[in-house]
């Protein structure tokens, strides 16, 4: 009996395995297979524009990059779109950029949604939703803080007002970075 | 493109192997470490004069680098060996009648690329630049490229044209080469691929 007890003590233990196993899972090369996570790289993507040239992310390294997700049938959509043109009006000078995605909605559909919301900065299309997997987009409108070095800063998946006041302040601490 | 895990998996095995010759390259961890940490002491009253550490850090660097473009070369090696190797390159001339958007390629009816470009990287490619649009590995044999291309063309049109070239795949590495250029008697984009030599 205790020399079976001796054994079970000197073996490798269950929950630190689990624990161990566990922490593997959190590493970024393990995360960055599944979510696009503040602190990660930000997935590099190339999209077609609703009006305009192609956009690449990877091409925006030293810039503040916004990126955000919407589409025609999400109400809160049109009111983040208009905010993010507020802060592109205000901050475009200092080197941000906003693209605004459409995910997965007919061109023309997009392209009448687009009109009425009277944003100036590029509105891109992801008609196969491949950019959306990237960045793990379960929720609509989710928007997706990317610092110069094209690092994911910030997720914000509820455009509320008091969402909004922590999201200026993360924006221009980046800007001033 | 193996998946994510198991391209960690790979470097960090193809680091392992490397570590040993990276040590030959230098002495022995043991009789540095004594020095290492003299100079590290001896640094500080040295003052901004000395710049040993700075030195030992920037040659520390320097190998790290070396280590790591050693890595990817192996590792490239390993991922798309020489008897296997078929590789895909886009260069443009002139590109006056096409204003390209984007390059599908199938290799035996399977897409294997699908590149969008952006207007900097056009410029790059009509200013000289070359471009590696696809690497991968393909058994001895026939073959079948074909290559869709998207674009504007002349009078601001949308066009789409495409090129195939059947070519057979020997032992040892196969380039090959998609060229856009000007048909200035038709007036038109003429599309070509053909062996890189």
């Amino acid at each position: 009996m205790s020399s079976r007890a001796i054994r079970v003590r000197s073996g490798p233990c269950p929950r630190a395995l689990v624990a161990a196993l566990a922490w593997v899972w959190t590493l970024p090369v393990f995360a960055a297979r599944f979510h696009a996570a503040p602190g990660l790289a930000a997935p590099d993507f190339a999209l077609r524009a609703l009006a305009g040239p192609n956009v690449r992310l990877s091409e925006h390294i030293g810039q503040v990059v916004v990126i955000s997700f919407w589409g025609v049938g999400c109400d809160a959509c049109r009111g983040q779109l208009e905010s993010l043109q507020q802060d592109f009006s205000r901050y475009g000078s200092q080197g941000l950029r906003v693209y605004g995605v459409e995910v997965a909605d007919e061109q023309a559909q997009a392209l009448h949604f687009a009109r009425g919301t009277h944003v100036t900065f590029p509105l891109l299309l992801d008609p196969a939703k491949t950019v959306a997997r990237l960045y793990d987009v379960d929720d609509l409108p989710m928007t997706v803080l990317i610092d110069r070095d094209g690092k994911i800063r910030q997720v914000v998946r509820d455009f509320t007002e008091s969402s909004r006041h922590v999201w200026e302040d993360e924006l221009r601490t980046l800007l001033a970075e | 493109m193996p998946e994510a895990p198991y391209r960690f998996l790979l470097i960090a095995g193809l680091a392992a192997l490397a570590a040993p010759s990276a040590f030959a390259r230098s002495p022995t961890p043991t009789a540095t470490a004594p020095a290492a940490t003299a100079s590290v002491a001896s640094a500080s009253a040295q003052g901004a004069g000395g710049g040993s550490v700075d030195e030992q850090v920037q040659s520390l660097k320097s190998d790290v680098l070396d280590l790591n473009r050693d890595l990817f070369v192996l590792e490239q090696e390993l991922l798309y060996p020489a008897n296997t190797q078929v590789a895909v390159f886009v260069s443009m001339d002139a590109g006056t009648f096409f204003a390209l958007d984007s390059v599908q390629l199938k290799i035996d009816g399977k897409e294997v690329a699908d590149y969008l470009y952006t207007p900097r990287e056009v410029h790059a490619l009509a200013q000289g630049g070359v471009q590696r649009l696809y690497v991968g590995n393909l058994k001895v044999g026939k073959h079948e490229l074909v290559a869709f291309l998207t674009g504007k063309g002349p009078h601001h049109l949308d066009y789409t044209r495409g090129a195939t070239l059947d070519f057979q795949k020997s032992i040892g590495a196969k380039y090959l080469e998609l060229t856009i250029t000007d048909d200035q008697k038709k007036l038109q984009p003429q599309f070509r691929i053909q062996d890189w030599e």
